[in-house]
């Protein structure tokens, strides 16, 4: 706990929470919005092409898309990062926010396995994809889904702090 | 004093759903009953954008609101029942606004890749005869409340006495508001629209990264038709954020209304409107091939797509922060 709060008296945490500059907690909090759109908007895109969407569209040349995904990942790896930090106390006593790490710790571990099966697999584009990747897919949509709930919902339960 | 406030502002935008609405349906049902697809197409693409510019029109009027009566409230000549009423018959009159401009959306989605089914053809214009009668409804009640012309024409009876103190209307509109806003024991609703505005961004931006970054030049192996398919997934991103972003603004509109970064929003939705068109109606992103490189123009809106959605984003983001939500 003393940890926590050392972790969050850092000048730099004090200059993000309450710096009234814009390039601070709003700034770093919108680069954590845009890391999530880039990062779940590609790994959705795929899930749903693997489900059924969009037969027609080849799924190879998604692999092109991995490294927007990867950057908008290190977008909020960074940011959240910091947006931990500076809230230490509050958030990492919090389980919701172990409930995200979880959900986010399984959504990668299924992108890990998604990429082996479905793109390194030479006959990727040749008719649907068996039972056992789909289920990864949607487990994958899943597991997203349950991050961005449990990060959204950080602003609502247990102690509040950033905006408040 | 301002030289355009934003109740000039909803006087301008609120005739342009009846009205051009009803331009939109006469051209259809003759397109309709003539069975002419170009200009049953351009009916489809009137409801489409009328239904966009019914959202600044639904929100201008809150605004109106606070200019006619500020701290709600109103001045003697104005009854808060007829603003009332004209909210909730606006609020209806919007929904099924949105659900022709999503039918007709999807219609003009269809019609690019095939033949359009006839059970879409119907669906709209059963739509949109009852949203026109909606509109016409809500138009009224609007009138009602400055124009006493119209008021008089209306009612036969002597005017109607003032409501006795602490008998003012609630109204359909500010009930559902109130219960979002957790007024009413339900204190999940908002957390969990909150939730779902992401989960539809991340829908929205799925779409719009894997189109508009292969005509970019990023994932070439893609022809655009193929991409074409995703965009009603993208679509109903949109839809969840409008309806969860609506509820938001019901909810408590005096966060939304004078604030200048959802203004900006509103913009932005504006052009996101007119842009998607781009990619439904010109021929240019079509001839995108596997492996062929965009033509500069494509690449231009691709760029300006990505844009004006992350434009979107980042004024929502700053609503609370540069503006004054929460």
């Amino acid at each position: 706990m003393e940890f926590l709060h050392w972790l969050e008296n850092t000048g730099f945490s004090i200059w993000v929470r309450e710096s009234p500059s814009i390039w601070a907690f709003p700034v770093i909090l919108l680069v954590h919005t845009i890391g999530m759109a880039l990062c779940v908007g590609v790994s959705a895109g795929i899930d749903l092409r693997i489900l059924g969407f969009a037969p027609s569209l080849k799924l190879a040349p998604f692999e092109r898309y991995f490294p927007i995904l990867w950057l908008g990942f290190t977008m909020n790896a960074v940011t959240g990062t910091i947006l931990v930090m500076q809230d230490a106390s509050a958030k990492l006593t919090n389980v919701d926010f172990y409930v995200k790490m979880v959900f986010i710790a399984l959504a990668l571990i299924n992108l890990k396995m998604l990429r082996t099966r479905v793109f390194r697999d030479p006959q990727i584009d040749r008719g649907p994809f068996p039972g056992s990747v789909k289920v990864l897919a949607a487990l994958s949509l899943f597991f997203w889904l349950g991050a961005i709930t449990a990060g959204r919902l950080l602003a609502y339960v247990g102690s509040i702090g950033g905006l408040s | 004093m301002e030289t355009l406030n934003l109740a000039h502002l909803h006087l301008l935008l609120n005739h342009l759903p009846t009205i051009g609405f009803g331009v939109g349906l006469a051209l259809y049902i003759v397109a309709f009953f003539a069975k002419n697809d170009h200009l049953k197409k351009a009916g489809l693409v009137i409801f489409f954008l009328v239904a966009v510019m019914a959202i600044p029109t639904y929100v201008t009027g809150s605004a109106a609101e606070r200019v006619l009566c500020p701290e709600l409230k109103c001045p003697a000549d104005i009854s808060v029942d007829t603003i009332r009423n004209h909210e909730d018959a606006a609020l209806f009159a919007f929904l099924l606004m949105e659900i022709t401009g999503f039918f007709s959306w999807l219609g003009l989605w269809q019609m690019r890749r095939s033949p359009l089914a006839s059970w879409n053809w119907n669906v709209v214009l059963l739509l949109g005869v009852i949203t026109f009668g909606l509109m016409a409804l809500a138009a009224n009640e609007g009138g009602e409340i400055r124009h006493p012309e119209i008021r008089a024409a209306s009612t036969t009876t002597a005017p109607a006495e003032p409501a006795a103190e602490g008998e003012a209307s609630v109204g359909i509109a500010r009930s559902i508001g109130a219960a979002v806003a957790g007024n009413t024991g339900i204190g999940w609703l908002w957390p969990a629209a909150e939730a779902v505005h992401f989960v539809g961004l991340c829908m929205l931006f799925a779409v719009v990264l894997a189109v508009d970054l292969r005509i970019l030049g990023m994932a070439k192996g893609l022809s655009f038709q193929s991409l074409y398919q995703l965009l009603p997934f993208g679509m109903l991103g949109f839809i969840l954020n409008l309806t969860t972003g609506m509820m938001f603004f019901i909810a408590a509109p005096g966060q939304y209304t004078n604030n200048v970064e959802f203004h900006r929003k509103l913009i932005f939705i504006l052009l996101a409107g007119v842009n998607v068109l781009y990619f439904m109606l010109i021929d240019e992103p079509w001839e995108i091939g596997p492996d062929d490189n965009a033509p500069f123009r494509a690449k231009a809106v691709a760029a300006i797509t990505i844009f004006i959605w992350l434009g979107i984003l980042y004024y929502g983001h700053m609503l609370p922060f540069l503006g004054n939500a929460f």
